[in-house]
């Protein structure tokens, strides 16, 4: 079970707001260290998910929400395309496992992503796998939002595909 | 760095590569926020400590344990339900001294160094530490509730007092991971649930 996983990140982000006043600095210092984890966890991913190759942005999407965030956080998101052009999505979060023992962000700290290093997970994984994507949180249940929403967006112009996108 | 081979059967149900990297992630800013080891080691066991006295709870509530009846029961409590439920292994427990206060986890494999290699300017570092402090925050803070009656819940407080600590350390070259546990004393209150 992933509590003592749960617990000793609440204690990371807890460090990194002693070490940085400005809320950006914790979030930007999150996205960072996801980052520096994302490139090595994708080996750990391939590895035990044995999955092949995906062939579409959206397939890659559901990829993440279904198996990865399965495998890792023991939750799956849903995924909704948001752009026109196929590379843009949105994952929801229902439950976030993370903030299990969040109640809420202090005022003081309004602007924190908490769980920004997961961004930076998916950020680094993703390269490493040479689909370049920016990964933001859009919205967040610690914030006030109805839902927790990652937004992905590939950067990469997507490439001839045999198959339609969904 | 190389990468263990042959995780075996325990790294199905436990996925816990996210939470190593994530924990090294953590020993890491904290060797850039503290100059020597030393400070980081003691930094570990508080965060420990602070992390071990919520996550108690959630073990008593998930496993179900009745209370131990003495020192040997929560040692095999500890290595069998504990480990095995947070981190997916099962150290064994050897080395009882002779009055019964005393003893070992051997852990074969530990987790939380899968990717690690100690630098050599860390050398007192004791990567894990953050472990002995869960293990002595959580036994600081076990309490079950025991109903006697519809109307009455007594609350027992067993609080106990241990040193924890790594005697040896595979990240420094010992063959085995070695967690030390003496038991200092114990506070048993019974308090009716109201006075708390």
């Amino acid at each position: 079970s992933r509590e003592l996983f749960v617990l000793t990140y609440g204690a990371l982000v807890a460090q990194l707001c002693k070490d940085y006043e400005k809320d950006e600095d914790v979030n930007i210092c999150l996205d960072r260290m996801g980052y520096g984890i994302g490139v090595r966890l994708i080996d750990d991913f391939l590895a035990r998910s044995a999955v092949k190759k995906c062939r579409s942005y959206s397939e890659t999407a559901d990829m993440i929400a279904q198996v990865a965030f399965k495998m890792y956080l023991g939750v799956t998101a849903s995924v909704r395309c948001t752009s026109a052009a196929g590379n843009e999505f949105s994952l929801i979060l229902d439950k976030n496992p993370l903030v299990d023992f969040v109640e809420e962000l202090p005022a003081e700290r309004a602007s924190l992503c908490y769980c920004n290093l997961l961004c930076g997970v998916i950020r680094g994984a993703l390269e490493m796998v040479h689909l370049p994507a920016e990964v933001t949180f859009l919205q967040d249940r610690l914030k006030g939002d109805a839902v927790t929403e990652i937004g992905i967006t590939f950067l990469r112009k997507a490439e001839d595909r045999k198959h339609k996108r969904n | 760095m190389s990468r263990q081979a042959g995780r075996g059967t325990e790294s199905k149900k436990m996925n816990s590569e996210l939470f190593t990297l994530t924990y090294g992630a953590l020993v890491t800013q904290l060797c850039k926020d503290y100059e020597n080891d030393e400070d980081v080691n003691k930094q570990l066991d508080k965060m420990g400590y602070n992390i071990g006295v919520r996550l108690i709870e959630d073990f008593l509530a998930r496993s179900n344990v009745g209370r131990c009846h003495d020192f040997r029961e929560t040692a095999d409590v500890i290595a069998k339900i504990a480990f095995k439920m947070y981190l997916g292994i099962t150290p064994s427990i050897t080395n009882w001294s002779p009055g019964g206060d005393e003893f070992s986890l051997i852990l074969e494999n530990n987790p939380l160094v899968d990717f690690v290699e100690l630098p050599d300017n860390h050398s007192s570092l004791i990567y894990s530490n953050l472990l002995c402090g869960v293990l002595r925050g959580a036994l600081e803070m076990v309490s079950q509730g025991l109903s006697s009656s519809e109307t009455e819940i007594r609350t027992t407080k067993v609080q106990m007092a241990v040193d924890v600590k790594f005697v040896q350390d595979t990240l420094k070259g010992d063959s085995v991971t070695e967690i030390r546990m003496k038991f200092i004393r114990r506070i048993e209150d019974n308090l009716p649930a109201g006075e708390e």
